[in-house]
């Protein structure tokens, strides 16, 4: 006997914060997933730009990407985040309108951050098979948008949720959490920002 | 999205309406398989007007995402997240029905979110893969019975060697955590479900969903590159390879969602009063392995998105005229493997410490190590992948420091010995199949560990670097330990996930069949290997002949005493003796739930006073004082708590 | 605990009978395996280089070490088998003594695997010095390496740029070999004088040896590299400073 049993079999309450906390627990794990891919795109680029394996890094004469592109998509990333935060301290004081602005700002700051990521993609002055340095900036930027389409899902799921009216300021873990996860994605891409900030080989 | 959705957008019906319970594995494939052609037709349409490889890899990826959605799709894994994202959760009734309420056989075949069931979903599917796995190993060692016997050719015999060790890597990682973690671990810890039943389902259709697509590398060209998929040779291969990183993509998404999911449910959901120091120790061993594979597995991941984007789009990763190199996959690629191989071995043997105790009939020796021995373990795991680089040349001057890292494991691995020996000391030995199990490990673990050791000198390293030793050191411990671990759970706990009794005398026959035959298999490929015969060659110098020749007959006898076992397995399973409910007389939590086990596992949900191990020490709850026991007074308890029958928990 | 009590504790420990009959296990295990210790550097063969005979030594001396280690834990296993074993199909009506843990038996069992892993540790670092020696050597003679699929090219820079299909090295002169690829990673192994080193393409790795007995050596691939990497097979000739210059004044170049 390790082990006696208590309590009424019947009674089925779920409290809401236990459950909040088991999400919190297991998307702080999915971002720990999240960031070991993050960190392994940054290991790419600074790996081979350190190697600049057979001085091939950046092919001869090749033009690179505008640096200022990858801050004003990561800045316009924080700056929704940031955005959405103040829309989550709203229901956490009982303001489902302030939530609700909150949220729909900051999708529309995201989703106009998703076209310019786009675009840059398609702009860059370079092809993916220019050289290690273009393939690794696509692939980065591909992760970025890769990350900004998730968010636009969960940006559009708290509009709708919150017209639904399901959160309230006893009842937001949801809301929480996606600000964490969302605040996650902007620093993901300030570092990949950090990272290709950084371009000319010290290799050579 | 699918047209279920549309039908279920509205407000939530009665059980048994609409067309989204009617989904089953066979719409998924039907999902897959519409959507993958659709996905074929227009990229096939729009691309492959040049005879381009690039073109036709492609063609070969957009099929596989096609497929792969399509099948989630048909399975009615997307369901759950669009009706969150419009606000219309899923209601009490929807819930009890994905938890497969009253489906009878059916269950097994859905996107059901019990974790029973998805337990032996996981089993099923584990069991596919190895006999797979198995299948191809016995072509390699067929091929391999002379030394020029040509019986499947050098292209066909690389893609067979790679898809093998792919095969059963999977089915190795999964093959313990899968079955035994979601069907064992719940119960084991006084829950009612998981955290996230329906993450649970989503992990399991994912993997169902990559193993059609990893087969399917056989027919596409095959992966002439082993299971390490070294670049640049991978950036050459044909479209076989394109099935090789999806399914890997695939699998990786599948392991974090699972990892997430499980040490999740260990963190947050252990019954009242079960402390650290209280948890079962095969609990702590599944929370190791799927802790360690969340930031190992996306590392692996990231290995083929970058493997994918070369292949697609003409990206220059590899390549290294370009500025890519070969370096950066080897690095990526084993920051996941070392950490892979402890994945796959601690759940494995952890399980075996927790039978040890109940056939010795002794308190796990020295628990307190065991944890410690798996936490070191795992933390040093991550700190020593480059011993498989030691001969490529990337860093010769970190040869010595990786050396360190390596040898130190061996300290917290022989403390898992130490445990296990110290149970087993003057304890009242059952030799039941799950014990004998522990017992081959014993053998089995010290072989493979000290051929570790070997390897992990650097200049014997150079000397032994690609042959067949390094291949007989690692099935010594994939097999010897991990395989061995899971067959000795799998008797342990068949009792408990079938309600049945596993076949007695077939078992110890497949027992001493597959043991004796492991031997001889793997004792004659480190012969070979020292002396001299490289690893992944379909013919080889007339030297190596007589142990390779060993070697086939060992694998032959392997084969047939899997075959009995599976024959145990499938027979005892359907006409078994019914087992009654703790036929072993353990103490863990899931052996005082009744067979068959109802769906909520626990009437009342259990407080624990003491941890499992009290073997000789008389009964806590009679005498009110265990090791380190805290009566608890019946009935004094908190509400209680249920998994179950939340609308909040969605996504 | 004075001098007296604990031999008294150990008297009493030797008496007990599993005491002796583990440790009569253990010593014939023990052995059976320092000499069984022989027999991997047997399989490997004669060593061709310095750098063999010490791969073949670290064999020897590391399964010499391990065997009381593996020892010990098979001794354990087989006696339990042997003597504490329950028979019958039922479960033990009597449970095990209830040993949760024992202090000094932990504490030498790290002890001990702490100094095995030590020495293992400095032996290796030790070794892998030694066989780097011959690298800085200054009459080194320099080899160019190249693999690709699915042959391996070799020449002579300081013989006038002689190329070959077939290594001829010097006796007893210390070589450095410069290893490269045309495509995809192979990796050069010669056999018996316990050498390897990755072929990568865009890059150069080096690996060194001091060949030291006449003969004729296998060279293989050791890194999966397509279709006939079984195949990508040839020889190392090791013959005398006379027969080298030969091999070269005959192949055009010049010593
Ligand atoms: C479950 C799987 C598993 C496990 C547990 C291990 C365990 C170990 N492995 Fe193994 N290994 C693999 C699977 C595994 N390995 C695979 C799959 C490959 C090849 C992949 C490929 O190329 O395809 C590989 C390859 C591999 C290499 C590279 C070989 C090469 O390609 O050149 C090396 C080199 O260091 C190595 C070392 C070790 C060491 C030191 C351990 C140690 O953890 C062992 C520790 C255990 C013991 C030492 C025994 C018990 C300890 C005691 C009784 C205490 C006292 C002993 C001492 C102090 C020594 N392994
Ligand atoms: C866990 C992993 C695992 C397992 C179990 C095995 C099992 C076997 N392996 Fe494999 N092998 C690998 C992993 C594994 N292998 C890897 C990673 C490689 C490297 C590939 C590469 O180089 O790229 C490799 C390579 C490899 C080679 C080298 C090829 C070469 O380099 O040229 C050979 C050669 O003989 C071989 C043989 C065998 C044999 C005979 C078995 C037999 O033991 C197989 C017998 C097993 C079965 C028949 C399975 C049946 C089981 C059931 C039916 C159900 C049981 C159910 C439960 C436990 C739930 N393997
Ligand atoms: Cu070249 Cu294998
Ligand atoms: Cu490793």
């Amino acid at each position: 006997m390790t082990s006696v049993t208590i309590g009424s079999p019947d009674l089925h309450i779920e409290d809401p914060d236990v459950i909040g906390r088991r999400w919190r627990t297991g998307l702080l794990l999915l971002i720990v997933a999240d960031g070991a891919f993050v960190a392994s795109l940054i290991f790419s680029y600074l790996y081979l730009r350190g190697l600049n394996t057979e001085k091939a890094w950046l092919a001869a004469g090749q033009q690179t990407a505008a640096i200022w592109v990858a801050w004003l998509i990561s800045g316009l990333l924080a700056v929704s985040a940031l955005i959405f935060r103040w829309g989550q301290q709203g229901i956490q004081a009982g303001s489902e309108r302030r939530l609700l602005t909150g949220a729909t700002f900051a999708l529309l700051v995201l989703i106009a951050d998703a076209v310019i990521q786009v675009i840059q993609l398609v702009q860059f002055p370079f092809g993916i098979d220019t050289s290690a340095y273009s393939s690794t900036i696509y692939t980065m930027a591909g992760a970025n948008l890769f990350h900004l389409l998730l968010t636009i899902f969960l940006g559009i799921a708290m509009v709708n949720r919150t017209r639904a009216h399901i959160y309230s300021d006893t009842s937001n873990w949801q809301v929480r959490l996606v600000g964490v996860w969302w605040t996650w994605i902007a620093l993901a891409a300030i570092a990949s920002a950090l990272a290709t900030s950084f371009i000319a080989s010290p290799n050579h | 999205m699918s047209e279920a959705v549309v039908q279920h957008g509205a407000v939530a019906r009665p059980v048994g309406g609409g067309a989204m319970r009617r989904l089953h594995l066979g719409t998924a494939l039907a999902g897959g398989l519409i959507l993958g052609f659709v996905a074929w037709y227009l990229s096939h349409h729009f691309l492959a007007d040049t005879d381009d490889p690039e073109a036709s890899n492609q063609v070969t990826s957009i099929t596989m995402v096609g497929w792969a959605i399509g099948f989630m799709i048909g399975i009615g894994a997307f369901r759950g997240p669009w009706r969150w994202m419009l606000g219309k959760d899923q209601t009490h009734e929807d819930e009890t029905f994905y938890a497969g309420k009253d489906q009878g056989i059916g269950r097994y075949f859905r996107f059901t979110t019990d974790h029973k069931v998805v337990g032996i979903q996981y089993l099923v599917v584990t069991m596919v893969l190895l006999a797979v796995g198995g299948t191809l190993a016995m072509m390699i060692r067929t091929d391999l019975i002379t030394k020029d016997s040509r019986f499947l050719g050098p292209q066909t015999y690389n893609s067979v060697v790679g898809l093998h060790g792919l095969v059963m890597i999977i089915a190795t990682i999964i093959m313990v955590t899968g079955p035994f973690g979601n069907f064992i671990v719940p119960i084991m810890i006084g829950a009612r479900d998981m955290a996230f039943p329906r993450l649970n389902a989503l992990s399991l259709w994912l993997i169902v969903a990559a193993i059609p697509v990893l087969l399917s590398a056989g027919f596409l060209g095959g992966i002439p590159t082993g299971w390490s998929g070294y670049a640049p040779l991978s950036d050459q291969a044909p479209p076989g390879m394109d099935a090789y990183l999806m399914t890997i993509i695939i699998f990786a998404i599948s392991s974090a969602i699972a990892g997430a999911n499980i040490t999740t449910t260990i963190l947050t959901m252990r019954a009242r009063g079960m402390t650290w120091n209280r948890t079962p120790i095969f609990v702590w061993g599944t929370m190791a392995s799927v802790g360690l594979a969340i930031p190992a597995f996306p590392m692996f991941m990231s290995a083929m998105v970058l493997l994918g984007v070369d292949r697609t789009a003409g990206a220059q990763f590899f390549v290294a005229s370009a500025g890519g190199s070969p370096w950066l996959y080897a690095n990526l690629f084993w920051i996941m493997g070392h950490p892979e191989v402890y994945v796959i071995v601690i759940p494995a043997v952890a399980a075996l410490m927790e039978i040890a105790p109940v056939f010795a009939r002794k308190p796990l020796f020295n628990y307190n190590a065991a944890v410690l021995a798996i936490v070191g373990i795992v933390g040093l795991s991550i700190m020593v992948w480059a011993h498989h680089m030691y001969a490529s040349g990337w860093a010769p001057d970190l040869n010595g420091p990786f050396m360190l890292t390596t040898e130190l494991i061996s300290i917290p691995t022989g403390l898992l010995f130490l445990v296990v020996v110290g149970t087993i000391w003057r304890g009242r030995v059952w030799t039941t199949l799950p014990m004998l199990a522990v017992y081959a490990m014993l053998w089995n673990f010290i072989i493979g560990g000290i051929t570790g050791i070997y390897l992990s000198d650097v200049p014997a390293d150079y000397a032994l670097h690609g042959s067949m030793f390094v291949t007989a050191h690692f099935h010594y411990t994939l097999m010897g330990a991990g395989l061995t671990g899971a067959i000795g759970a799998l008797a342990y706990w068949f009792p408990k996930m079938t309600g049945r009794t596993l076949h007695k005398r077939a078992g110890f026959i497949s027992f001493w069949l597959v043991q004796i035959g492991f031997n001889v298999t793997f004792i004659g490929m480190f012969a070979v290997g020292l002396a001299g015969q490289p690893r992944r060659v379909e013919h080889y110098a007339s030297l190596f002949g007589v142990g390779n020749f060993v070697s086939t007959m060992g694998a032959y006898t392997i084969g047939i005493g899997m075959l009995v076992l599976l024959y145990a397995v499938v027979s005892s399973w359907r006409h078994g003796a019914i087992a009654i409910s703790n036929p072993w007389g353990s103490k863990t939590l899931e052996w005082t739930v009744p067979n068959p086990i109802p769906l909520e596992n626990f009437e009342v949900l259990p407080v624990v006073i003491a941890d499992p191990y009290g073997y000789g020490e008389g009964d806590p709850a009679l005498t009110g004082v265990g090791a380190g026991a805290t009566p608890v007074t019946v009935g004094s308890g908190p509400p209680e708590r249920t998994s179950v029958g939340s609308d909040g928990e969605s996504t | 605990m004075s001098t007296s009590q604990l031999g008294d504790r150990a008297r009493g420990w030797w008496q007990r009978r599993e005491t002796r009959g583990i440790f009569a296990i253990w010593t014939v295990l023990t052995i059976a395996l320092i000499a069984f210790g022989f027999v991997p550097s047997h399989i490997m063969g004669p060593p061709a280089s310095p750098t063999m005979r010490a791969v073949e030594d670290t064999m020897t001396i590391f399964t010499i070490a391990a065997a009381p280690v593996a020892a010990i834990v098979w001794a354990i296993a087989l006696y339990s088998l042997l003597r504490w074993r329950h028979r019958g199909d039922e479960i033990p009506t009597q449970d095990g003594p209830a040993i949760r843990s024992n202090g000094p038996a932990t504490t030498v069992w790290l002890v001990l695997s702490s100094i095995l892993c030590a020495f293992l540790l400095i032996w290796g670092l030790a070794e892998e010095t030694a066989v780097a020696r011959p690298a800085t050597a200054a009459n080194a003679l320099v080899i160019n390496v190249t693999g690709q699929q699915w042959v391996w090219t070799f020449s002579y820079p300081g013989q006038g740029n002689v190329e070959s299909d077939q290594l001829y090295l010097p006796l007893n002169r210390p070589v450095v070999f410069h290893v490269t690829s045309k495509d995809v990673i192979h990796s050069f192994w010669i056999v018996q004088m316990g050498i390897k080193i990755d072929a990568n393409p865009g890059e150069s790795t080096e690996t060194s040896v001091i060949p030291d007995r006449l003969g004729v050596f296998d060279i293989r691939c050791a890194e999966l590299c397509g279709l006939l990497h079984a195949d990508m097979e040839t020889s190392a000739h090791v013959v005398n400073a006379d027969d080298f210059a030969r091999w070269v004044n005959a192949n055009g170049g010049h010593v």
